[in-house]
């Protein structure tokens, strides 16, 4: 069957993560992402006391919402979203209003102090272009991040959602987000 | 751990932005009204047409100042979304900074004008065939204006309540809140402005009318943020949440003492003292140089302090966050 659009999406089975941080290294090195900012974070959660207590690990960057409010409120068209979904900044159009980091229900961009403008998660796409897969998601040594193209009714991703439960981060903000975590 | 993106700088420009737009539309009420076709308040009208733009130029110079690369804020002109507030509110700040800069002109007399044009070199021709009296456009130039100076104060409002991510922010009341804030402080800024004028002292029917405008826009004022917290009370928990931060949160001092009692109620009960024998009792209205100033210096603080407290407590609001605020 012919694909004729593309809308990637990223799977996270946040159970399987183990804090190692190699995702949040391996995105620093290959996007060059400034000492002290990073495009992706991994939340921890701690809950009850000991013995009886339970940690939580969960990486999280941009979602690629679908309506996503930082390209909305963007003064200039400089946050904008390529057809397949990935949210991007246009660099040279970024006027550095911060506009869009208030607006994002995330918090999954920075400000890069040395450019003047606002960047964050590009969904590797000068690494998906070609073919292959983001840096995180490449680097992950439990297999937490699973990436693909919610169109391909062959990829992983498009099994994974369709037979286990998972859940999106605040729905309820209208992003409509595609960071998709199994439950 | 949460860095603000929006510091003291977006505070001041959006108090200097609503002060503009105060004052330019305390003027031009003033200029509209008259008692036997006599213009009785002609002093306050070119009191604020000569202050109102220059807050609000001050104010986008910040603004500019503010951004990551200021050099590139022409970029704002070259594009036109109608999604964003930012850009709407970029055009709206730039023709009403325009409109109040003419109007300034239309107020400007004859020696004035002269002299700022012998300021400039005699071979520029084409800027001398400015020096031309507008002053008969006044009535005008503030009916052009006046939707602008409403539009600005409200713009400064929508920045901040169109955003979904933050709670505190998004509500339908802010916008109102931010307008009637900017005209109260306007009208509080022209009264402050005609008090420290020795030279033209005020005249008592003067001080009354600022003082009742005042009193107007601090009413309407305080009844938009009465329903804001009650609304949010009864609004949905991100809602509820968010208000804790001047309900108990970090905010909760600046908001309730500084700005709501301080900045708001003590220059109300004032400015109520004040009117009420002359409007009650069928007495003549004493204005107390006195009173009238720490009102207005009041009302000031307090409008200054509302921002500070929107920026910053919105900024700590999200949906996701909140919960390690308890």
């Amino acid at each position: 069957m012919a694909i004729k659009k593309k809308r990637y999406a990223l799977v996270i089975d946040s159970r399987k993560c183990i804090n190692c941080k190699a995702c949040v290294v391996a995105c620093k090195a290959e996007n060059k992402v400034p000492v002290g900012n990073f495009r992706n974070r991994i939340n921890e959660e701690r809950k009850g006391e000991y013995p009886k207590l339970s940690i939580n690990f969960e990486p999280e960057q941009c979602h690629h919402c679908a309506d996503p409010s930082c390209v909305r409120v963007c003064p200039t068209g400089a946050s904008w979203q390529r057809k397949d979904g990935i949210v991007l900044v246009n660099y040279d159009e970024c006027i550095g209003c911060r506009y869009c980091m208030v607006a994002c229900p995330y918090d999954a961009r920075y400000f890069n102090e040395e450019e003047g403008v606002v960047d964050k998660c590009t969904f590797c796409s000068h690494r998906v272009d070609k073919g292959d897969i983001p840096a995180c998601v490449e680097t992950c040594p439990s297999k937490v991040r699973v990436f693909g193209d919610l169109e391909d009714p062959t990829a992983r991703i498009h099994e994974l959602l369709s037979t286990r439960r998972y859940r999106v981060k605040e729905p309820q903000t209208g992003n409509g987000p595609q960071l998709y975590y199994l439950l | 751990m949460h860095e603000f993106n929006w510091g003291l700088l977006i505070v001041v420009y959006l108090f200097l932005g609503g002060l503009s737009a105060g004052l330019f539309f305390a003027a031009g009420l003033a200029n509209y009204l008259t008692v036997d076709d006599k213009p009785v308040y002609a002093k306050v009208a070119r009191m604020g047409a000569l202050l109102a733009p220059w807050p609000v130029a001050i104010g986008s110079g910040l603004l500019i100042l503010d951004l990551g690369n200021w050099y590139r804020f022409y970029k704002l002109f070259l594009h036109f979304r109608w999604q964003s507030p930012m850009s709407i509110g970029s055009y709206l700040l730039t023709i009403f900074t325009l409109i109040a800069f003419v109007y300034l002109f239309a107020w400007l007399k004859e020696d004035e004008r002269k002299w700022i044009f012998s300021k400039v070199p005699a071979t520029w021709k084409q800027v001398h065939r400015l020096n031309v009296d507008i002053s008969s456009w006044r009535e005008k130039i503030a009916m052009v204006g006046f939707p602008f100076s409403i539009g600005v104060g409200i713009y400064t409002g929508v920045l901040l309540g169109a955003v979904s991510a933050r709670p505190f922010w998004n509500t339908n009341l802010v916008a109102q809140m931010f307008l009637f804030s900017a005209l109260s402080s306007g009208s509080a800024a022209l009264l402050l402005a005609m008090l420290l004028d020795r030279k033209n002292p005020i005249e008592k029917h003067e001080t009354k009318f600022l003082v009742t405008l005042d009193v107007v826009f601090i009413s309407l004022e305080l009844f938009i943020i009465l329903p804001y917290i009650i609304h949010g009370q009864l609004s949905s928990q991100a809602v509820k949440d968010a208000l804790t931060l001047i309900l108990g949160g970090p905010y909760t001092v600046v908001f309730w003492v500084f700005f709501l009692f301080l900045g708001l109620l003590v220059p109300l009960a004032i400015e109520v003292y004040e009117l009420f024998p002359s409007i009650f009792k069928g007495h003549e209205f004493h204005g107390s140089r006195r009173m009238a100033l720490t009102a207005a210096g009041l009302v000031l603080f307090g409008g200054f302090l509302l921002r500070y407290i929107f920026v910053y407590a919105g900024q700590v609001s999200s949906f996701h966050r909140m919960g390690l605020l308890r």
